[in-house]
């Protein structure tokens, strides 16, 4: 399908654009969630690295403090001995870090000091424990800042044995600096986690180990006050799958059967989220030692970051998990978008308007010039193309086009009234296989159709069978380019048989390819009809003489011979009357009359035999033209005229239909008009004309045969049998002539030569009007 | 009674030869005859008061049988004629005979063909004298009828559907006693029996024909 100047306008203008509009959209909406996203992550990242961070910040001072004491009993700068000393080594250290619960030392041989916060008493409380072999001295001391004692008490129960303990022997076995796993103080059911550092000797011989308690309830705090989104959560995961720090610190302990408090595991706590972020991490020891795992995830619709930082990396004894739903990030930002679409609808909805607008626009002039030139293409407007706004490019094409179609129309219109009111038939017909492009209503009438159902048919169709050769010919003739021009039979609609004088010939374009072939189509049938009619009338005629000059010789012999024949019969009756008069009549001479009246009568019968034998039939007597049987007979004649010189001329008149033997008829104006040929051509006069006329007289026709010849001597018996005025003439002519017309209830007349003319006339009835 | 001496045959014929034949044969057989050469001569001296017959030759220059015959029935002269023709045979006979001729004969006919068509005018042209005295003898007696008696037997002869005395008074605003006795008189002066009779031999005469 070919689109308009105007549909493709429109569709360009307003696709292109809307196109343009939707793919900005879409890019904008595609890539803005991922920058989002990865912002959202990265956000995420940076949580938890500063959580990370904030941990080893917290940790550090507490490392440091055990570090500062190893080092200190180390390079004997305290005796690890002189438990004084040592007391108040880690005293120094308690009130220096305050992220510490408590801090001691314990020795190979099972002495233990322990100075730890306290709550009753004073400020600190320190636990002693010295063993010497099996025995056991446990004291207990309160001290306030200063180091003042405020309580001494021993407790023989307690029997602490720090080598037993797991943090003494971790460090023992590692050599070096562990973190227990945290646990839960039992004392203050807090959180917490113990940092073990073992003592060598210069000789590098294990002497003790130091260790620190850190309550990490603070990691707690520090993780709720951390703002991740709106309800991002951070939290800290041992490497046994404990959750040991969560924003909420209640969901991070539970009691156990033995009623002793632990740490839930990942894939237990009541934060569902985070079960799903990080309970199927499968084994937590592997994934705590590889690099931070980023991750997607959805749960209950909503869509979720998580991000898991090992602490192995970073030298912590924990790795921060963090995840926070995505919607935190990018709500806005989708609410903004899904505004953003719709107002980008909405524009590309404008602009598409203005785009249809524009195109419209654009397009207008061209439409006009369209409907312009359709109009006058159909001859409905004048050339006034240029009246209206338009471009200038099409002004001058318009310009072209008007006086284009203006000349176009005019040899349409010329070719078209030569085509529809030729008086003839017309015909383009297609070379190649015989269909008809175009037919006039003349040749429609000729053949029966309407031109409708010609359009439909090919030359083939009405072809008679026996000219159906004429069409190979017409093709050879076209192709050669001659003109052709014949006379074959055809058939029309109704069956009958029309003569057609077909008249064609082939138009080329101008590269010489056959187009069409013009044919020009004359009915010859009345005329063939007519030439029928008179070579008939001519086979009528020359039979009819044949036969009539015997019959009429016939006739006239016996009329001839009966005359005296009638007279031989009376005067032998009278002879027989007077011979029997006599006295004595001779019996000899009364039977040789009596024979003579026999012979007489026989000679009739011989008479009559002959004429009976060549009379011609008299001929059905019709209603017939007589304009026409003049016409026609004076046809045949013609030649013989034109031979001699002599004009023959005829002057129809409305005459009413004649009753008679057309034959009979025909050759009694056949002999007078031969007979005036014949006078004309004898005379010199200059005129040699022959004029036939008709008259209607009552209930006769009246023919006059009017020659310009010399006239006819008075002294001839016109129509009696064997008198001729002509050298060489028989005398039957115009008895016989007269024999005819009064057969057929005629009269026939000379009138003499007047003013130069003579005439012979002779009248036949009319036909009766049944 | 005419008698057959008295009866005059007019041979017209254009040729001689058969004018001379003919008289000949038949004067030989006690027929007056006179000959014309053309029917215009023929008229010119026709007596119309002789009884006779006219032997017509069909074909004639100039005025031919037929168009004589033609003619004399416009002339109310009603002779009896006989064709003769040397043609034979073509169509006008017909036309001929239509028209009241006694025959149409072929040339050369037999003797007595020709009497025979003779005797048959004769016989004609007697009926035809006779009718014409009849005629003449009723219309003689019809003028001896007074003016009444004239008008009531032209009323009868006329109205032959309802001859009632009743009727014809009312027509001629005459009582119908009155009538009865006009008529008895008309019959009586007429010499016929009957009113039927009457009209008859009125009718046969053309006693009201103008």
């Amino acid at each position: 399908m070919k689109l308009s100047l105007g549909a493709i306008l429109a569709i360009w203008l307003s696709g292109l654009q809307f196109v343009a509009v939707l793919s900005v959209v879409s890019f904008y909406f595609v890539s803005s969630e991922r920058v989002l996203l990865d912002h959202a992550t990265t956000l995420i990242g940076e949580v938890g690295r500063s959580s990370t961070e904030h941990s080893k910040g917290f940790l550090e001072p507490a490392i440091r403090a055990t570090e500062l004491a190893k080092r200190l009993i180390e390079s004997d700068i305290v005796d690890s001995s002189n438990t004084e000393e040592l007391e108040k080594l880690l005293f120094q250290q308690m009130q220096v870090v305050p992220q510490l619960s408590g801090i001691y030392y314990g020795d190979d041989q099972g002495n233990f000091v322990y100075v730890m916060r306290s709550e009753e008493h004073a400020e600190f409380r320190t636990k002693l424990v010295s063993r010497d072999n099996e025995n056991v001295h446990t004291e207990l001391i309160w001290r306030d800042g200063d180091y003042n004692i405020a309580e001494f008490t021993v407790d023989p129960t307690d029997k602490f044995d720090p080598r037993v303990r797991p943090w003494f022997m971790d460090a023992k076995k590692k050599q070096n600096f562990v973190w227990t796993s945290p646990y839960i103080f039992f004392s203050s059911q807090r959180p917490g986690i113990t940092a073990a550092i073992p003592i060598l000797s210069a000789s590098g011989q294990f002497e003790g180990v130091i260790g620190v308690d850190i309550e990490i309830d603070e990691i707690s705090r520090f993780l709720s006050n951390l703002n991740i989104g709106d309800s991002g959560v951070a939290m800290a995961l041992s490497s046994d799958r404990d959750v040991i720090a969560h924003p909420n610190s209640t969901f991070i302990r539970e009691t156990d059967e033995t009623n002793t408090l632990k740490f839930v595991k990942i894939d237990q706590i009541e934060d569902l989220v985070a079960r799903e972020a990080f309970g199927n991490l499968p084994n937590f020891n592997q994934v705590a030692s590889e690099q931070e795992i980023e991750a997607e995830f959805k749960y209950n619709d909503g869509k979720y970051a998580s991000i898991l930082i090992p602490g192995s990396n970073h030298d912590l004894p924990w790795s921060i998990a963090i995840y926070a739903p995505l919607s935190d990030f990018i709500g806005g930002i989708e609410e903004n978008r899904t505004r953003n679409i719709w107002i980008a609808m909405f524009i590309a909805m404008v602009t598409g308007l203005i785009g249809l607008k524009i195109a419209n626009k654009i397009n207008q002039p061209i439409r006009d010039f369209a409907v312009r030139a359709g109009l006058v293409a159909s001859g409905e407007a004048s050339k006034s193309l240029a009246n209206t706004q338009t471009y200038p490019e099409l002004e001058e094409v318009s310009e072209t086009l008007a006086s284009e179609i203006a000349q176009r129309k005019t040899f349409e219109r010329i070719y078209g009234l030569t085509f529809s009111l030729a008086s003839r038939g017309m015909a383009q017909i297609a070379p190649n296989d015989g269909h008809f492009i175009r037919v006039n209503q003349q040749l429609g009438d000729i053949l029966g159709y309407t031109t409708k159902e010609m359009a439909g048919m090919s030359i083939f169709d009405i072809l008679h069978p026996e000219d159906a050769d004429s069409y190979i010919s017409f093709q050879k003739t076209m192709f050669e380019d001659y003109e052709y021009n014949q006379e074959k039979r055809y058939i029309r609609k109704n069956g009958e048989i029309v003569w057609l004088q077909v008249n064609a010939f082939l138009i080329r374009d101008h590269q010489g390819e056959p187009m069409y072939a013009v044919a020009t189509i004359d009915n010859r049938t009345a005329q063939k009809k007519a030439e029928s009619k008179i070579n008939e009338l001519s086979r009528d005629l020359s039979h009819f003489a044949r036969v009539n000059m015997m019959g009429q010789m016939a006739e006239g012999l016996a009329h001839e011979l009966n005359q005296p024949l009638t007279s031989l019969t009376q005067n032998v009756d009278a002879a027989l009357l007077t011979v029997n008069e006599l006295p004595n009549p001779d019996p000899e001479l009364v039977e040789i009359l009596n024979d003579m009246d026999r012979q007489a009568h026989h000679g009739a019968e011989i008479i009559r035999a002959l004429r009976g034998l060549v009379r011609k039939d008299e001929g059905e007597q019709t209603n017939f033209d007589l304009s026409e049987l003049l016409d026609q007979t004076l046809q045949l004649l013609k030649p013989e005229a034109n031979e001699h010189e002599i004009s023959i001329s005829f002057k129809e008149q409305d005459i009413p239909n004649v009753f008679g033997n057309r034959v009979q008829v025909a050759q009694v104006i056949m002999n007078l008009t031969r007979n005036a040929i014949e006078a004309v051509e004898a005379s010199s006069a200059n005129e040699r004309q022959i004029v036939i006329e008709t008259y209607l007289r009552d209930k006769f026709i009246e023919v006059h045969v009017i020659d310009t010849g010399p006239g006819i001597d008075p002294n001839v018996d016109l129509f009696a049998q064997f008198e001729s005025s002509k050298r060489d003439g028989m005398g039957l002519g115009l008895s016989l002539s007269r024999t005819l017309i009064e057969a057929n209830g005629g009269k026939i007349w000379f009138e003499p030569k007047n003013k130069g003319r003579s005439r012979f006339c002779f009248t036949i009835p009319t036909a009766v009007i049944n | 009674m005419s008698r057959i001496k008295d009866f005059t045959v007019y041979v017209i014929d254009d040729e001689e030869d058969i004018r001379i034949s003919l008289t000949r044969s038949l004067t030989k057989r006690g027929y007056k005859v006179e000959s014309f050469t053309s029917a215009e001569s023929f008229l010119d001296t026709y007596d119309q008061s002789k009884s006779g017959c006219l032997l017509l030759d069909y074909g004639m220059p100039d005025m031919n049988g037929l168009e004589l015959q033609e003619k004399l029935i416009k002339m109310e002269i009603s002779v009896p004629i006989i064709f003769m023709t040397g043609h034979g045979g073509i169509p006008q006979s017909v036309q001929a005979i239509k028209a009241g001729a006694i025959d149409f004969l072929e040339k050369p006919f037999k003797q007595k063909v020709l009497l025979e068509a003779i005797k048959v005018a004769f016989e004609r042209a007697a009926i035809v004298n006779q009718d014409t005295e009849d005629a003449k003898a009723l219309k003689a007696k019809f003028e001896t009828l007074t003016t009444r008696e004239k008008e009531i037997a032209q009323f009868i002869v006329q109205n032959p559907a309802d001859t009632s005395s009743k009727n014809i008074g009312r027509q001629l605003d005459v009582s119908p006693r009155t009538i009865d006795h006009h008529r008895a008189r008309v019959l009586e002066k007429m010499d016929v029996t009957s009113v039927a009779e009457l009209i008859e031999k009125a009718l046969r005469s053309n006693l009201f024909s103008s």
